[in-house]
């Protein structure tokens, strides 16, 4: 999910040096993993055509019917986390600079307890389709859907185009074609996949990716333990040996130089969580609150168990793969970028089938992920956006068509700005969109939820707020401001903004929810659903 | 135009595992923040501190325990609410 802060240029530093390398172990991986490739395609359309035969109306496309057991959803959500971004950016990071990597992991894990106790419970107890659904239950419901939409729709497309973009330079990267064809391939079968298929196939999808990406996560680990003697102390001091560092990988060191930046960072993730569209959804597929709070557990296990084995990854590569002239330069940067760590130390441990398996494993997760975004952007337009610009609710047929034609359409913008975008650094869009997700959405939920003297001015003008500061706060700092458009100097100092937004957001909903209390007082009492709210 | 949700939960219901929510988010945030301090003062004085290479440094063990913390927090209150 989380193409990571801070490895900004996972996918933008990979060049085509992996597929142009002359080594004989590198050309037989391509082929096993085109043949992996082949399976995980046709696996994938031929569950998109199993669920498209069920998906007749809009409950069962966009939340599979409420019918996904817990342990499912524990491992779709669990997938949604495994992205290629998490699983090769990390390693990456800890390939390159030590302990970075993981204080990320850690982070992004304790987010998981606050969506649980804040959001998970009453997400499935008063929604239906979209997080907006519990905001509407005690506010108007038109411009609180016009927002949440919004906000949405500029979540997922961010989204969206970051992942298009790492998907066209990875593939193109592991299968040795060009980035045009490898946008357009992944765009159309996603498109395919989601439009047909639905939450279900992309739930399926998730889990089948979860299970192999465990499974190949576990795979390496102990290949790497087992040429250590299963002895971690051993690993990590040939590690400390081998990487130019020394000792210091075994502390933190970018997060270390400006406290105030980690710390917004760290409240971005731990509030972000709670905000995303696509995650959010996940709790509409199960039937009741305790499937969704249960389902919450197995997802933090098994994200747990995934880091654990991305930390052992890490060192692991620093400690087989720097100095092997067969995977890395005499300066250290492995032969295609860091982000190919794990696939190398997969073909280093395991040889070039283990290779091949994980590269189509990573190809699997981009195709995962971004069916689920299209799914959760296909949603927020049908039940938000054109039910609040409309003014007035869908039949069953109009908002399973509209949810169809929302997929497809996201699927094609997507692939247009994936093409438009080649080339660029364009990690810097998740930043903006978790900050969006933490500043806009996840202040509006926890209102909404938890203080009953929210107002429909207050989150309309709150989350409006959020959305915009987020947007030009992130614009303003370093990586876009400076790096991007280098236009100098960056007016606002952090990437993250949210450790200022978050707040305000909070603040600014307070305060105008105050003002208009009085006003919107009658239209409260007249609401059945609001009324036990107002004293 | 009608709400999208019918049934109405009851407040008392929502407020009850509202309250112990909210406290549980500060029982998470705080070691948190207590690990992320941790983790930059120990980056930062790091020739003070004894790490010897072929063990676990502080910040490693401060990372794992941060991120069990979060398992076994999770694992608690599902157990806990199974009960209500």
């Amino acid at each position: 999910m989380l193409l990571l802060l801070a490895t900004a240029s996972t996918f933008g530093v990979c060049g085509p040096a992996y597929s142009a390398q002359s080594d004989s172990q590198i050309r037989q991986a391509e082929s096993s993993t085109i043949v992996f490739f082949v399976v995980f395609a046709v696996l994938t359309l031929l569950i998109s055509f199993w669920a498209a035969r069920r998906a007749t109306n809009s409950s069962e496309y966009l939340t599979a019917g409420s019918s996904i057991s817990s342990g499912q959803n524990g491992l779709a959500i669990a997938g949604d986390y495994m992205s290629a971004g998490a699983f090769l950016g990390l390693s990456g990071a800890i390939y390159a600079s030590g302990l970075d990597g993981m204080f990320l992991a850690a982070s992004y894990l304790a987010s998981w307890p606050i969506v649980l106790f804040l959001v998970a419970e009453p997400l499935r107890r008063l929604g239906k389709y979209s997080f907006a659904d519990v905001l509407a239950h005690k506010l108007r419901e038109r411009p609180i859907r016009i927002l949440a939409g919004a906000s949405t729709l500029v979540i997922v497309s961010f989204y969206l185009v970051a992942q298009m973009v790492g998907a066209g330079e990875l593939i193109s990267l592991l299968f040795g074609i060009g980035y045009v064809p490898s946008v357009i391939m992944v765009g159309l079968l996603m498109i395919v996949f989601s439009t047909l298929g639905g939450m279900r196939a992309a739930t399926w999808v998730q889990i089948i990716k979860a299970i192999l990406m465990i499974g190949g996560s576990v795979m390496i680990a102990a290949l790497v333990l087992a040429r250590f003697g299963f002895n971690v102390s051993d690993l990590l001091k040939t590690a400390a040996t081998n990487h130019p560092n020394g000792n210091k990988i075994m502390d933190i060191r970018g997060f270390a130089q400006d406290a105030v930046a980690t710390l917004s960072l760290g409240v971005g993730i731990l509030f972000g969580t709670a905000g995303l569209p696509h995650i959010l959804m996940r709790f509409f597929t199960v039937s009741d609150e305790r499937a969704a709070r249960v389902s919450v557990f197995y997802a933090t296990c098994l994200i747990g168990l995934f880091f654990a084995m991305l930390f052992v990854i890490g060192y692991g590569s620093i400690a087989i793969l720097r100095g092997d002239a067969t995977y890395a330069s005499a300066s250290g940067a492995l032969f295609g970028g860091n982000n190919l760590a794990p696939i190398h130390l997969a073909r280093a441990v395991g040889g070039s089938l283990l290779a091949g398996f994980i590269s189509a494993v990573a190809f699997a997760t981009i195709l995962a992920v971004v069916s689920g975004l299209l799914i959760a952007g296909a949603s927020s337009a049908a039940n938000d956006l054109v039910v609040g610009l409309s003014g007035r609710q869908l039949d069953e047929r109009m908002r399973l068509r509209i949810s169809r034609i929302a997929a497809m359409a996201l699927g094609v913008l997507g692939i247009l700005l994936g093409l438009a975008c080649e080339g660029q650094n364009v990690a810097y869009l998740l930043a903006l969109a978790t900050a969006i997700a933490a500043s806009a959405n996840f202040p509006l939920l926890l209102l909404a939820i938890y203080w009953d003297g929210l107002t429909t001015s207050g989150a309309v003008v709150g989350g409006t707020f959020g959305l915009i500061s987020s947007v030009v706060l992130t614009a303003m700092g370093p990586t876009i401001w400076s790096k991007v458009l280098g236009l100098g100097p960056a007016i606002f100092p952090y990437d993250s903004p949210a450790l200022f937004t978050v707040p305000l957001t909070l603040f600014v909903c307070w305060l105008v929810s105050i003002a208009t209390a009085e006003a919107e007082k009658d239209w409260r009492l007249t609401q059945p659903s609001v009324a036990q709210y107002v004293e | 135009m009608h709400k999208a949700t019918e049934d109405v939960p009851s407040r008392v219901t929502a407020n009850r595992s509202g309250a112990l929510g909210l406290r549980l988010v500060l029982v998470m945030i705080v070691p948190y923040l207590a690990m992320m301090a941790f983790l930059i003062h120990s980056a930062r004085h790091a020739t003070e501190i004894a790490v010897v290479a072929s063990d676990f440094s502080p910040a490693m063990i401060a990372l794992a325990s941060c991120m069990a913390f979060s398992v076994v927090l999770t694992g608690l209150f599902v157990f806990v609410r199974h009960g209500d």
